[in-house]
């Protein structure tokens, strides 16, 4: 029990240091990697929460597959010439900054106000019981088909939309 | 009923899923596909409409709870069938004259109508959340189509970027929310919405979902990308998105507070509804009386209607909901025709965009003239065209709702907004014109303003045949 | 005929439909004006057979409900397209009708060779459409419609030659001001409704009237009710304070001021009040504020007329004044005697304006009075008519304004008190100098115009006949309204027929001071000999001693350019309510919508983005992250509000 503690305190403040990280570094290939880093934390996330096939997708589809393309565009493109981002406004950034941790408060005031209990969270994670390829294969194929479905056009609608944006790039 | 055969109790969604995987099909296949999709996409656009509006009592909740055909959803589709089906129309020629990638065009229409229709029927978070991406990932893409453009990109990416940062609390108010009701569905969480509103948990989360939606709807403080990303959209993507974009996220709203409406419960968000619709509705019609393009004019129009309909949902009681759904079917068609005037006036690069424009437009084109004045009043809520009684049946069910106050501001505003709506009338009939600019004949194009311009006056000197469905309907 | 007359509104839609879409296609004058009028005349014959048979039935079922078909229903609201045949809607149509169809027989003449015949012909049947509709609909969504119908009808004839100068500023924004002033007054009435739905639940005027009836103790609620309404009629029928479109809506063709800014549009705020009676007689604190309101503008309106030069404009302010005269009637409780001033004046004021068209149309749309003179030997029918239109309007024993306005005089002090009594009197004084100083520049004295570029002629019969009708009228269409000082009990025709509908107001009002016929007959004595001094007085002043009001204006320089310049109020309002409206919407909202006050606020310089030369330069200023800050704003004060109320 001690333990799921600390290896969510480590796995949650690496989210959250990446994350940091990733939107402040001017460079972008630091920022991809950073954000690579950030999913890693993610899986761990979910493996705790007893989902492990959902964790190992994480790490294959997003850290392995599209984060290592983005890379690869990256450095292709070379895009160096974007340092400058936030610098002109310094005061914006800082009253952007309170904004945001004010937020942030406010959530985590009100959470811990309610204090929801342990065994509340518990009890979801275990009736989803994620954890197999099974249980989620029948689920999406039974209670969620049609969400299942309609993200298939999801899926086309992003990919033409990506094309037409695409194609703009190269006329 | 299996899951197998239910599916095709959405015939509707499935001719428009169909269609779109045809439509890139024939964009693949034939050159001629340019005369062809606008009208494949039509057809299947009224067919979608049609079908829903014949089967409107046939409420059916399907897949487990996950969603909901016939009802309120049937009228809601046929807003967006219907209203994507005169923006096709509309922008045909506007295709052919800004030379854009016409075939991808239209499958990212139809995507995004497939996406409202997912939003409207969805009883569960999931299937809203999916509708609500498709929906918006093809209008962040449709605002930045038009290539040839200054300020397009830049209002694709500005709608992107916003519309990311809403959908982030979109997600975020969900896992609250399946937090504390332990579900997704809306059935379940509308049946136990008395007991989990007290969980203030419960409360955030939903506030926070709220927010999202009050972003697409363009209400105040959520707005400041409207005026940027209308101007800078195309035309006629600008109207789709400004009308069914905007009825889209109302029928999640409502859907999800739909417990207020029906079952006498505290509204907890009527204070907070009334303020936001007090602000849109003050600061878009003060802030447009400034504004010289007509787009961004009627980008500032769009906050304030998007505060009279959210009277609707401060009132929080049934007569409220039908005031919004014939409110948002009101200002679809009306917004429409608006656009459809504005794209064939715009000329071939969006240059005529000011309402200098519009001067002595009667003894040019007297009736592309007479449908923008019937649009420009019906927008200020004159009767009898179908403005008025939007806006009429949201503020007596305010009334109803004791919040007369909100009423006295919201006919104060309507009364400002009159100011700039008449003044693109003053310029069409009593200014001579002092540009040459060429009106371009176009067949669809005026069809689809002279649809629309009907519509408008059918809905509102007989409006109770619109009101009695949504009325019926909404017993269920 | 009783339920046909739902006919009388359809046949000028009818007119309007035939020419406004066909009339380009007709172009011959003579049809699209015979269309245009034998509709308004068909409509007339109706409503006069109407008439008849509601005359024939006993008193009790003189009210009549016509249902055409449902509108719409909300919950416990249902509205019909439904109109209300009684007394008093009558009374309303006739006057609607005929005189419209009088005008719009004159229009043929007037407007002949206008390049917009037939739009003019359009708009004009679309007013009659629309003002049929405020008469005669039963409930007050109905009215309303016809409320703004007339509104914008109002709106496109005032800005009919709109390529044209009007004084200051240009015929468009004449149009515009016109229009936006009612819609302040529709403001109001809107308010009203909303109010009278909330309390009876209803608006059909059967309903809403007969439980106010019986509802007692809600005089707060009542007073808010009549204070919207009236709100909404002083916007209308240009009262205090929003009378200012009126005289500025003399731009429009003249048929057009003589048929709504003078006979029918204007005097809809003094039926409205009329209909709503009972209400009004449950506020007796709000009804105290419609006689001021219209005494004030009675007397106000007067002075500005004394001294303007231009003919329509005095006639508008003539018009202004007599309006007030009617709600000062509806204020002190009279209210058939307002709806019996309404009438009259419709036929002299409609004359009054027709005559003038009738002058302006043969001096080539000269309007100055200063440039006319002894005109009454080239146009004697225009010179007859006008001059026993004026007489009709100063109150000359005999003529109809002689007994409306001598029973709204006697109204004012037995129901009200003898200072009613004294400004009214002074009113009428006020208006018999002023029309005689109108006639008299006009008709008699040297002639003030060169002829070689005038040449002065009688217009022809097709304009020159309704002018006599009208004549006729303004004479005889007093005397069905005789005062019971001289017609003995129960005498006055038209009161008689109109008492049931405001029986029940007076019964609330309850006036029954004991008054005697002495009393009112040497009041009646004074105030007539006070005008027709005033009449004669000016008419030796315009005629023979010019000097003598030269010498006055001079001696007076002050007050007489305070007149001239109609005590500034158009000034008045530009600097206190248009001017602060605009400047807050352009410099400041706007600013904060285009970001300029926070990028201000944000760098501490005010940052113009103006360049759009790439996107990446336009996202590094900021605009999207400010965006995205005002949002979070939003929610974070969102989230302050769900904290606080834990």
């Amino acid at each position: 029990m001690i333990l799921e503690y600390i290896l969510f305190a480590i796995l949650g403040l690496v989210a959250v240091v990446t994350s940091v990280a990733m939107i402040t570094r001017p460079s972008p290939v630091m920022s991809a990697i950073f954000l690579v880093l950030n999913f890693f934390a993610l899986a761990g996330l979910y493996l705790l929460l007893n989902a492990q096939f959902i964790a190992v997708v994480q790490v294959i589809v997003y850290a392995g597959a599209i984060m290592v393309l983005f890379l690869f565009v990256l450095m292709l493109l070379n895009t160096d010439s974007e340092h400058a981002i936030l610098k002109e406004k310094r005061k914006l950034k800082f009253i952007g900054i309170f904004i945001a941790v004010l937020v942030f408060i406010q959530i985590g005031y009100i959470v811990f106000y309610s204090a929801p209990s342990d065994s509340v969270t518990k009890e979801i994670a275990e009736s989803i019981n994620a954890g197999k390829i099974e249980t989620i294969g029948t689920e999406l194929y039974t209670t969620y088909v049609l969400p299942f479905l309609a993200s298939g056009f999801l899926l086309l609608g992003a990919t033409i939309g990506a094309i037409v944006l695409a194609m703009k790039k190269f006329e | 009923m299996t899951a197998n055969t239910e599916i095709f109790q959405l015939l509707p969604h499935l001719v428009i899923g169909v269609g779109i995987v045809l439509s890139v099909v024939i964009e693949i296949s034939t050159k001629k596909s340019e005369s062809i999709l606008p009208w494949f996409t039509i057809l299947i656009f009224v067919f979608a409409g049609a079908h829903s509006i014949i089967n409107v009592y046939d409420y059916q909740i399907l897949f487990g709870g996950m969603y909901a055909i016939g009802g309120v959803t049937a009228i809601f589709n046929f807003i967006f069938t219907i209203g994507a089906a005169i923006m096709v129309l509309n922008a045909v020629d506007y295709i052919k004259k800004s030379k854009m990638n016409f075939g991808e065009f239209y499958i990212l229409v139809q995507s995004s109508v497939l996406g409202m229709m997912l939003m409207a029927g969805a009883r569960d978070l999931f299937m809203i959340f999916i509708g609500l991406e498709l929906m918006s990932i093809c209008f962040y893409v449709l605002a930045g189509i038009n290539r040839s453009r200054m300020g397009n990109t830049e209002a694709a990416l500005k709608y992107f970027l916003l519309g990311a940062f809403a959908t982030g609390f979109i997600v975020f108010g969900i896992a609250l929310i399946y937090g504390t009701a332990k579900s997704t569905s809306i059935d379940q969480i509308v049946f136990a919405y008395e007991y989990f509103i007290t969980d203030v948990l419960f409360l955030t989360g939903l506030a926070l979902f709220v927010i999202g939606f009050l972003f697409k709807i363009a209400a105040f403080p959520f707005h400041m990308w409207v005026p940027d990303v209308y101007q800078g959209a195309a035309t006629p993507v600008t109207g789709l998105m400004s009308t069914t974009g905007k009825a889209a996220a109302f029928s999640v709203l409502i859907i999800i507070l739909s417990a207020v409406f029906t079952q006498n419960i505290t509204n907890n968000f009527e204070i907070l509804f009334a303020v936001i619709a007090t602000l849109s509705m003050l600061y878009g019609s003060i802030v447009a009386i400034a504004q010289d393009n007509l787009k961004r004019m009627l980008a500032y129009s769009s906050i304030a209607h998007a505060g009279y309909m959210t009277i609707g949902l401060a009132a929080g009681n049934i007569e409220s909901v039908s005031g919004i759904i014939f409110y948002l079917t009101a200002y679809a068609f009306m917004n429409l025709g608006a656009f459809g005037v504005i794209a064939l006036i715009e000329g071939s690069n969006e240059e005529n965009l000011d309402i200098n424009s519009y001067s002595g437009l009667n003894s040019k084109s007297p009736i592309l003239a007479g449908f923008m004045a019937l649009f420009m009043f019906a927008l200020a809520g004159i009767p009898p065209m179908a403005g008025f009684f939007g806006k009429y049946y949201v503020f007596v069910a305010s009334i109803k709702a004791d919040l007369t106050w909100l009423a006295i501001v919201g006919v104060f505003s309507s009364a400002i907004s009159v100011y700039f709506y008449l003044r693109v009338v003053v310029y069409m009939y009593f200014k001579d014109s002092t540009s040459s600019i060429i009106i371009k004949n176009s067949f669809t194009g005026l069809l689809a303003v002279i649809i629309s311009g009907l519509l408008v006056l059918v809905f509102g000197i007989l409006p109770d045949t619109l009101f009695s469905i949504i009325t019926s309907v909404l017993s269920y | 005929m009783i339920e046909l007359i739902y006919l009388t509104i359809l046949l000028p839609l009818l007119g309007f439909v035939i020419n406004g879409f066909f009339g380009k296609k007709i172009g011959n004058e003579k049809v699209i004006g015979l269309i245009g009028s034998s509709t308004v005349g068909i409509s007339f014959v109706i409503s006069l057979l109407a008439l008849i048979e509601t005359i024939n039935l006993p008193v009790e079922q003189r009210t009549n409900v016509v249902e055409l078909f449902t509108w719409m229903s909300v919950g416990s609201l249902n509205i019909s397209f439904s109109y209300l045949v009684d007394q008093l809607s009558l009374v309303m149509a006739l006057i609607v009708t005929g005189v419209g169809f009088l005008i719009h027989v004159y229009s043929i003449g007037y407007m002949h060779g206008d390049k917009g015949f037939y739009r003019f012909f359009a708009y004009m049947n679309l007013f009659i459409f629309a003002m049929m509709n405020l008469v005669l609909g039963d409930n007050f969504v109905v009215l309303f419609l016809g409320w703004e119908g007339v509104g914008l009808c109002s709106y496109l004839l005032i800005g009919y030659y709109y390529d044209q100068k009007f004084e200051k500023g240009t015929v468009a924004q004449a149009a515009k001001k016109a229009f936006i002033v009612n819609r302040i007054g529709d403001f109001g009435f809107l308010l009203g409704m909303f109010l009278i739905f909330e309390t009876f639940n209803s608006l059909n005027f059967l309903e809403v009237f007969s439980q106010a009836k019986h509802l007692t103790g809600a005089e707060s609620t009542f007073g808010f009710i009549a204070l919207f309404l009236f709100i909404g009629a002083t916007g209308k029928s240009a009262q205090i304070p929003l009378f200012v479109w009126l005289p500025d809506a003399m731009a429009g063709p003249t048929p057009v001021s003589a048929l709504i800014h003078a006979a029918t549009m204007v005097t809809a705020g003094v039926y409205m009040v009329a209909r709503a009676s009972i209400i009004f007689a449950s506020a007796p604190v709000i009804l105290a504020v419609v006689a001021v309101i219209g005494l004030l503008t009675a007397v106000f309106a007067a002075t500005i007329g004394l001294v303007q030069t231009d003919i329509k404009k005095v006639l508008a302010y003539s018009t202004v004044s007599q309006l007030g005269y009617m709600f000062l009637a509806a204020g002190v409780g009279a209210f058939s005697a307002a709806i019996f001033h309404v009438m009259t004046h419709a036929f002299f004021k409609a004359l009054l304006f027709l005559g003038a068209g009738s002058v302006i149309h043969s001096m080539h749309h000269q309007q100055d009075i200063m440039h006319y003179g002894g005109l009454k030997k080239y146009m004697p029918v225009t010179f007859l008519t006008f001059i026993i239109a004026a007489f009709a309007i100063s109150g000359f024993p005999g003529l109809s304004g002689f007994f409306s306005k001598d029973e709204i005089l006697w109204f004012s002090y037995a129901n009200g008190n003898f200072v009613y009594w004294l400004l009214g009197a002074l009113t009428a004084v006020l208006t018999a100098f002023y029309m005689f100083r109108l006639v008299s520049l006009t008709f008699f004295g040297e002639e003030r115009f060169s002829h070689d570029k005038y040449h002065p002629h009688e217009s022809p019969k097709v304009m020159t006949i309704p002018l006599i009708i009208l004549a006729v009228l303004s004479v005889i269409g007093g005397w069905i309204g005789i005062p019971e000082v001289f017609s003995g009990e129960h005498g006055n025709v038209f009161h008689n027929w109109l008492a049931p509908i405001f029986l029940d107001a007076e019964l609330k009002l309850a006036y029954y001071g004991a008054h005697s016929h002495t009393e009112e007959l040497i009041l009646m004595a004074i105030s007539v000999s006070a005008a027709l001094f005033s009449m004669y007085g000016a008419f030796k002043i315009y005629t023979q001693r010019r000097e003598i009001a030269e010498k006055f204006a001079l001696k007076f320089k002050k007050a007489y350019m305070v007149l001239l310049n109609k005590y500034y109020v158009d000034e008045f309002y530009e600097a206190t309510v248009i001017q602060p409206i605009q400047k807050s919407s352009e410099k400041f909202l706007w600013k904060i919508a285009d970001n300029k006050l926070i990028d201000g606020i944000v760098n501490g310089t005010a940052v113009v983005i103006t360049s759009f030369s790439s996107v990446i330069k336009k996202m590094q200023t900021g605009v999207a992250q400010v965006y995205a800050l005002i949002m979070m704003t939003g929610i974070a004060a969102i989230l302050f509000w769900i904290i606080l109320s834990l």
